[in-house]
């Protein structure tokens, strides 16, 4: 560590720091912006028919009174605080009383090992069919990259759902919704496996497609760009093979894409969100979901604040790791 | 006589453009250097001095292609060598280059000692990495560079410095023939100095046997170089001595080029800045008279028809216009 990575570091992690006190505040504050009242639905699901209204209030004010709903805005803040610190995230509204820890602790694994593998999977394919496109052109660049650029322009829900009707509904090859068979208990049965592993392409490859598209074409153009540089053609005329020269240029042109794949992996949990609603895959991003619509504080400020979380250490990894892989950078930073 | 390094008979290259059209920008060169001799290459931007620095190297690919002509370096001919062949015997160690974009030559994420390991792999030379680098650090030391700017990637030194580590990295396998094209262009006048002087020793104590200095300031070449030639539209128009072509230059395209710069030399200096009217023709579509007769003020109707030779008058001094000598000279003197 010089004197200047430290300098620069001690400033990274005071930015972040002030990045996540307002991030934190932001995710107490925009749920309750919502319209609706989590109690009155809780109520209205709960009660009798045949209730007096006197039974009615009663019943509000004990929820609220549960929920912490009667204190005051600073009140409901320092809650809040509390128990993020504590590691609960404080009780569900809509699921009462579960701990919201134990729905994210639940949920969270699905969306992990849904999304990880897609997201790495559709970079690296992306990568190396821009990576083709850019360094053969003829064939690869022609037919390849008007397809991938159809597929990136899809939006999300578009393909999700185009492969769900294709796959699930007319060709039947693939389960419709779930992450396993409904009725299985999770096991490590062969069976219980094999059941995942079916319900598990549509979603995954859903996403694989979609990502795909976005970072071949960037690769594609990086590609180009570095393919046209300078020291190409340099090191052409050292006699240096091409093979070695084609591995200084797309190690090059990686270096913006890391950006992108540890942004995607930062962003995970929501991007999550419309494969799982889709394809009901119970991750976090459906528990996200269903918090939203019963305006169920507690679960949306947590799924948001680990989005954030993951944000704001993906970028600073980021940061880290560009470091040390672009000399540019680091000697751009560090002096 | 003495040996004679590099001999180039006829050498034609062309680009083929998107649209495969032939564009010739190097037109039937011919040129000889001497060991321990320099040329100098002169002409302005797009005349086909940068592509002539490229065929001359034996090496090429698109859109540049090879035609015809002869390369011959110490006596081995080089055209029509497989270009595997090529790229392992001939570049770094018979023919060097020092690119134009100096600033840029080096791959941004490799450190300078690293890529020089892979300049020396990539000819299968039978060294450890250990003698790579005993050789980088003395080769390094001779030329006075900093011995730890092996250790470090070109963006980390500085505009000068880095044009010096690419000079040293291009000859690094001491090669016959260094072709250095306007490396000292895009520097300060000092930085421009240092380069220039270790080239010249670099000449001089025999690390290289012969070098071509391309610049498109002709009067630059006079404290630099042995011979200069000047080029045009892709053919020669004329090569002299230094000395010959600074204060009596023959084709009106040299004396336009000489007298469109300022030279601090006794007997230049006085002279009135013109420029030269006019811009380079297509090459596409090539003239069929002179290819300098649309610009040039001494052009006759003739000029515009008939392509004028190369004219040998003796003692290595060639020029290309259908003018006698005496009538050029008596003109520009009366200009005077």
């Amino acid at each position: 560590m010089t004197k200047g990575m430290r300098k620069y570091f001690k400033k990274k992690i005071f930015w972040f720091v002030i990045t996540f006190i307002a991030a934190v505040i932001l995710n107490f504050i925009l749920p309750r912006l919502m319209p609706g009242d989590p109690v009155n639905s809780i109520v209205g699901k709960n009660i009798s028919p045949g209730a007096t209204q006197e039974q009615v209030q009663e019943q509000i004010a004990y929820y609220q009174h549960q929920f912490g709903l009667d204190k005051d805005i600073f009140g409901q803040f320092w809650d809040f605080v509390k128990n993020a610190f504590n590691g609960t995230f404080g009780v569900s509204y809509s699921q009462y009383p579960r701990l919201v820890s134990d729905i994210i602790g639940s949920s969270i694994w699905w969306t992990v090992a849904l999304q990880l593998p897609a997201i790495l999977v559709g970079w690296l394919l992306g990568n190396l069919l821009g990576a083709l496109a850019a360094y053969k052109r003829s064939f690869y660049d022609k037919a390849l990259m008007p397809v991938t650029l159809f597929f990136s322009a899809i939006p999300a829900f578009g393909a999700a759902v185009i492969l769900l009707v294709v796959f699930a509904v007319n060709l039947k090859w693939a389960p419709v919704n779930g992450a396993f068979d409904p009725g299985m208990i999770p096991s490590f049965s062969w069976k219980f496996i094999s059941s995942v592993i079916a319900h598990y392409q549509l979603p995954f490859w859903s996403i694989v497609l979609i990502s795909i598209g976005g970072q071949a074409v960037g690769m594609r153009s990086m590609s180009i760009y570095e393919l046209n540089a300078d020291y190409v053609k340099y090191a052409r005329f050292l006699g240096i093979k091409d093979k070695k020269i084609v591995r200084y240029v797309f190690r090059n042109a990686m270096l913006p894409q890391v950006t992108g794949l540890a942004m995607s992996i930062g962003a995970m949990v929501g991007g999550a969100l419309v494969a799982e609603t889709i394809f009901s895959y119970p991750g976090l991003g459906m528990s996200m979901y269903a918090a939203i619509n019963s305006s169920d504080y507690p679960v949306i400020s947590a799924c948001t604040l680990i989005i954030t979380v993951m944000v704001l250490i993906a970028s600073f990894l980021l940061d880290i790791i560009y470091a040390f892989i672009d000399p540019r950078v680091k000697a751009a930073q560090f002096d | 006589m003495a040996n004679k390094i590099l001999e180039v008979h006829e050498l034609t290259t062309k680009y083929i453009t998107r649209q495969g059209e032939d564009v010739y920008s190097v037109d039937h060169v011919s040129l000889d250097i001497e060991e321990g001799k320099s040329l100098g290459i002169a002409g302005e931007s797009g005349c086909g001095k940068s592509t002539l620095a490229l065929s001359l190297m034996g090496y090429y690919f698109a859109p540049l292609h090879y035609t015809s002509g002869e390369i011959i370096i110490d006596g081995k001919n080089i055209s029509g060598m497989d270009p595997d062949v090529v790229r392992k015997t001939v570049l770094g160690t018979e023919v060097a280059y020092i690119p134009q974009a100096a600033m840029n030559a080096m791959n941004p994420t490799r450190k300078v000692g690293k890529f020089i390991e892979d300049v020396i792999f990539a000819h299968e030379l039978k060294m450890t990495k250990e003698e790579i680098r005993e050789m980088a650090e003395q080769r390094f030391a001779k030329l006075g560079l900093p011995v730890d700017a092996l250790d470090k990637y070109s963006v980390e030194l500085s505009g000068g410095m880095r044009q010096r580590v690419v000079i040293a990295v291009s000859t690094i396998l001491s090669p016959k023939v260094l072709i250095a094209d306007e490396p000292s262009s895009a520097l300060d006048v000092t930085s421009q100095k240092m380069v220039i002087k270790m080239m010249k020793d670099m000449l001089n104590t025999g690390l290289v046997k012969s070098m071509i200095f391309i610049t498109h300031e002709l009067p630059l070449l006079y404290n630099v170089t042995d011979d200069i030639m000047v080029m045009y539209a892709g053919q020669i128009v004329e090569r002299g001595t230094a000395h010959e072509m600074v204060f009596d230059p023959i084709h009106p395209y040299s004396r336009g080029l000489m007298r469109s710069i300022l030279v601090p030399e006794e007997g230049t200096r006085d002279v009135k800045l013109t420029a030269i009217p006019g811009t380079p023709p297509n090459l596409k579509h090539p003239p069929a008279g002179c290819r300098f007769a649309d610009r040039c003020r001494y052009a006759t109707p003739s000029c515009k028809v008939v392509s004028p030779p190369l004219l040998d008058i003796g003692g290595g001094r060639t020029y290309r216009c259908s003018m006698p000598v005496e009538q050029l000279r008596e003109v520009y003197a009366s200009e005077d």
